[in-house]
């Protein structure tokens, strides 16, 4: 007879004690799995706010006095290439997405009316990928050569279709398309334009210049701003990294929390589960004992034993862990919804995580009854059996 | 065929020692029908167990065709169990979410698997409208009919029977010991433990056991 036949007929004999071991099993599945997403959702809700505020390191060359930086023409630059030797760098991996620019105040540009403004000009260079890091979506802007961004305040004087024009250092107007209106709340842009950072070095005549890198700080355990400050300073000492401080932080550590409570809840919940399945694994055996007698005495091998235990366990896990993958993602997608505003609408099923949980669960549960599995063999069939 | 040889077994029971067995001997011809008698305790059970490939003597031999049970290794001991010995208890120890179909299909070897023998050996012991039933919709003559089925399907040379009667009424005792008997004299030999005297009757041999010896 097919042991494996033997094995799902005793799964449905004894209902009440294998369902027990499968809610064991659906409860540990269903804890890891919601946590694990949840920590995701943190994870992804952490980064989209991140993003949401904007590049949040800046680089600039050292001693650059901030409250001058935004209100005086003349700040210190730098090569743009340094740009391009932290892209280049192995050890320059506490920051992301570095976007170097080149900002200043222009004081007397004239709109299409003939009045002057004093607005601020940017040139944003490409967003340089990191040779070493895994490749990501850009956040800087992207500016197309030739065109501009606009900013909301000062669209209000460039009539739609009309191009931009600015005066340079050398006396020559330049024309520029307007690619894009913003919309209102981008800051100092608000009040400016975002060229291609070729073309605003032209306007300027300060070809291969920047005076800042923008950057985001990655999300770090031991603190972004000081593994962003130690690994640039190991590059280029004249620069320094000054961080925008918000809410980020507020968010990064609510994620550091989650992630520290995951780390703990998992493996708390699954051990409690684990143990409770050995222990219902050992009341199964020694219910068995009659019948695991009678097989020995059948002259069935220890082996064919062991397969009986251990397979049952195997069959309970894998039944186990897809339920509770589907109840464990349901649970994360329902409250998740809740917890996580930005990243609502993408908490959805870790499809890899069930891959894991087949891979994981009916291993453990496999390990949960190994001991029983071995009393089992290690049953004495004469003295089971016999009743002198 | 059988030969048991100065067999002794102590079962230690905390510290106190139990002599179920003591120097043992005896000799079992092929077909021939042994019934081991003696009161409870005496070390019937033990004697059918060493047989039977379940305990090890703690001295003696139990040798199946001149080969030392005890000395064979754990493949072996498992094929002498397979092939060669089929038990029959009074508790019966039917695997309850087995039908009686499946109970006897289980000890069923590969090597001797016959279309239609399982049918033949229920119809034979009245079983076979009841093949698809459980045990506990089974009662206790057909339980243990259903056992002894399970024993010798695998065609065992030597059928271990502990107190095959115990649990049975009269009629189906008779209808158990028939059984038995026409296996013996389909050439089979039977180990027969037991204390009712017409159950013994059936064997053509008998030798007593007490506190452990022969006496």
């Amino acid at each position: 007879m097919n042991p494996l036949k033997l094995v799902f007929k005793e799964l449905f004999y004894r209902k009440v004690s294998s369902l027990i071991i499968l809610v064991t099993v659906i409860a540990a599945g269903t804890v890891s799995v919601a946590v694990y997403t949840l920590s995701k959702a943190s994870e992804n809700e952490t980064r989209k706010i991140m993003r949401e505020q904007g590049l949040n390191l800046y680089i600039f060359p050292k001693g650059t006095n901030l409250i001058d930086f935004y209100s005086v023409n003349n700040t210190s630059t730098f090569p743009e290439h340094y740009i391009d030797t932290l892209a280049e760098s192995k050890t320059f991996d506490a920051v992301r997405h570095l976007t170097g620019i080149l900002q200043l105040k222009y004081p007397n540009w004239v709109d299409p009316n003939g009045s002057k403004h004093q607005i601020v000009v940017m040139g944003y260079k490409d967003e340089a990928m990191q040779r070493f890091l895994s490749k990501q979506e850009t956040m800087g802007f992207d500016v197309e050569k030739g065109t501009v961004h606009i900013g909301a305040l000062l669209s209000v004087n460039i009539p739609e279709g009309e191009n931009f024009t600015i005066a340079g250092t050398d006396g020559k107007q330049y024309e520029f398309k307007v690619a894009k209106r913003l919309e209102e709340g981008k800051g100092m842009l608000d009040q400016g334009v975002a060229f291609n950072l070729t073309d605003l070095q032209q306007v300027l005549d300060m070809k291969g210049q920047i005076n800042k890198i923008e950057a985001l700080g990655c999300v770090c355990h031991d603190g972004r701003i000081k593994n962003a400050r130690g690994q640039l300073q190991d590059i280029f000492s004249d620069l320094e990294v000054t961080e925008v401080s918000s809410i980020a932080n507020a968010r990064e550590n609510q994620r550091l929390m989650m992630n520290k409570y995951g780390s703990f809840i998992i493996p708390f919940v699954l051990i409690v589960s684990l143990l409770i399945s050995g222990l219902l694994f050992y009341s199964n055996v020694n219910s068995r004992k009659y019948e695991i007698g009678i097989l020995k005495a059948m002259g069935k091998s220890k082996s064919y034993i062991l397969f009986m235990i251990l397979f049952k366990a195997f069959v309970i896990g894998l039944l186990g862990s897809l339920a509770g993958f589907f109840a464990g993602s349901f649970i994360a997608e329902y409250f998740g919804k809740e917890i996580f505003r930005f990243t609502a609408m993408s908490i959805k099923p870790l499809w890899s995580l069930l891959g894991y949980s087949v891979f994981i669960f009916p291993i453990l549960w496999m390990l949960a009854s190994w001991v029983p599995a071995l009393l089992a063999t290690q049953i004495d069939a004469a003295k089971t059996l016999s009743k002198e | 065929m059988l030969k048991i040889n100065n067999v002794s077994k102590i079962y230690l029971k905390g510290k106190d020692k139990f002599t179920a067995l003591q120097d043992v001997s005896l000799e079992v011809e092929k077909s021939d029908f042994l019934a081991v008698v003696g009161p409870s305790g005496s070390g019937k059970s033990t004697l059918l167990h060493l047989v039977g490939g379940l305990i090890q003597p703690d001295s003696g031999q139990v040798l199946f065709r001149g080969n030392d049970v005890y000395k064979m290794n754990s493949k072996e001991a498992n094929r002498y169990r397979t092939k060669n010995v089929g038990f029959v208890f009074q508790q019966f120890h039917l695997i309850p979410y087995l039908t009686v179909y499946e109970n006897i299909k289980i000890a069923e070897t590969e090597s001797e698997r016959k279309n239609g023998k399982i049918e033949a050996l229920l119809e034979k012991c009245a079983l076979l409208p009841l093949k698809n039933k459980y045990p506990s919709e089974l009662s206790v003559g057909e339980k243990q009919r259903t056992a002894f089925v399970r024993a010798i399907i695998s065609e065992p040379e030597i059928l271990l029977a502990d107190e095959p009667t115990g649990n049975l009424d009269p009629e189906n005792s008779k209808i158990l010991m028939t059984l038995i008997k026409e296996f013996n004299e389909d050439g089979g030999t039977v180990l027969l433990v037991s204390h009712e005297p017409e159950t013994t009757n059936y064997a053509t041999k008998i030798i007593t056991l007490r506190s452990g010896k022969r006496v």
